[in-house]
């Protein structure tokens, strides 16, 4: 993993914790973390709470694709409602989406050292799509998770 | 008149048309495209060791970090259109890589088995066989919602014979062949081929594909 600033064990907990502390603040059924890997630009899937199995675990994408792989090439936010319509490309090309059942989802960089490095992914099951404060609220636990990261270096 | 003949080799001649020209797009990349970027990346390390001037040299570095990362691009974009495997290592072989790769992607774990020895078949039979197995499992992480799937081989002294499973949530086989064109595609495909696909799937109960093919 790319983060190491502080211990394996500690690293693990907080984004764990991150991921539980989302799900059970906000309105959605999945959230997501994920961390570009340090040999390569690929990137993956290492926490999750709210998950309906544990496929998330073994999907790696590599840059530039899936959302993980988008978001973290832009280092912008990407938002998808009503999976799998109105999505650029195809269906194929978002391995959470269909792994998690997700209908909805959100997503946001996490930066380290000013570049983008992982993604934490909110997701709904149904066709509500994440609402405005969700959608700061998932910003703020972005933020606060590189705050922790960046301080620990 | 009968046309069905005609049809056939038609759809024959346009797949195998459409084959070969992802073949050969997949292979400009790979030699063509690939190769010159290679020599251009080990141009660039060696400038990159001559510069003297600390932010042209981490400049450079940057530069060959962004040609690392496209040569790997075109070869997995490469080896995404044609299996290299397929025509050097056989059915087998690009199946494994091809699971290898599915499984990373999707997170869907497949077990594979297989039972006698390979038989030689032609390109245009493997990259058949290939295709519709690939179909299968890709119609698993689209639409099974399940974690495991299994694909079984067997090799007959007539006969290959493909099982392609999975427990999911199944559907209603007669109204998907009419909904998905990619269900109805594998069939075609392998009534191209002098083959047979049999599909069986039933509500929350899984789907089981049957592939056979006579071996001459």
């Amino acid at each position: 993993m790319e983060f190491s600033g502080g211990s394996k064990s500690k690293e693990d907990q907080t984004f764990k914790e991150a991921c539980e502390h989302a799900l059970e603040e906000m309105n959605c059924d999945f959230v997501g973390l994920a961390l570009q890997n340090s040999k390569g630009p690929d990137i993956s899937w290492h926490y999750a709470a709210g998950n309906s199995n544990d496929k998330y675990k073994r999907i790696t994408v590599r840059y530039g694709k899936g959302i993980a792989g988008k978001v973290i090439s832009t280092g912008r936010p990407m938002k998808i409602e009503g999976f799998p319509n109105n999505i650029h490309g195809k269906a194929l090309e978002y391995p959470i989406m269909l792994a998690e059942n997700l209908n909805c989802a959100f997503a946001v960089p996490i930066h380290f050292k000013g570049v983008p490095k992982g993604v934490l992914l909110v997701g709904k099951r149904t066709d509500q799509p994440i609402s405005e404060s969700d959608q700061h609220t998932i910003l703020d636990a972005a933020e606060k998770l590189e705050k922790e990261m960046n301080s620990s270096i | 008149m009968n046309t069905q003949p005609l049809k056939n080799n038609l759809s024959s001649y346009i797949i195998q048309t459409h084959e070969e020209e992802i073949k050969r797009i997949a292979m400009e990349l790979h030699e063509g495209v690939g190769q010159s970027l290679s020599s251009l990346f080990s141009g660039m390390q060696l400038i990159e060791t001559a510069i003297e001037q600390p932010a042209m040299k981490s400049y450079a570095g940057d530069l060959n970090l962004l040609l690392e990362k496209t040569i790997q691009e075109i070869r997995h974009l490469a080896v995404e259109l044609h299996p290299p495997t397929l025509t050097t290592l056989g059915l087998i072989s690009a199946i494994k890589s091809y699971i290898r790769l599915y499984t990373s992607t999707y997170g869907l774990e497949v077990e594979l088995e297989n039972h006698g020895i390979e038989s030689q078949i032609s390109d245009r039979v493997s990259i058949t066989l290939f295709r519709v197995c690939q179909e299968a499992l890709v119609n698993i992480a689209r639409y099974a919602d399940t974690t495991k799937a299994c694909m079984i081989f067997k090799w007959e002294k007539s006969r290959l014979l493909i099982m392609i499973k999975d427990s999911g949530k199944g559907f209603e086989v007669e109204a998907a062949m009419n909904k998905l064109s990619g269900l109805a595609a594998m069939c075609e495909r392998m009534h191209l081929i002098g083959g047979n696909c049999t599909i069986v799937s039933k509500i929350d109960d899984g789907t089981s594909i049957e592939i056979s093919l006579p071996l001459y």
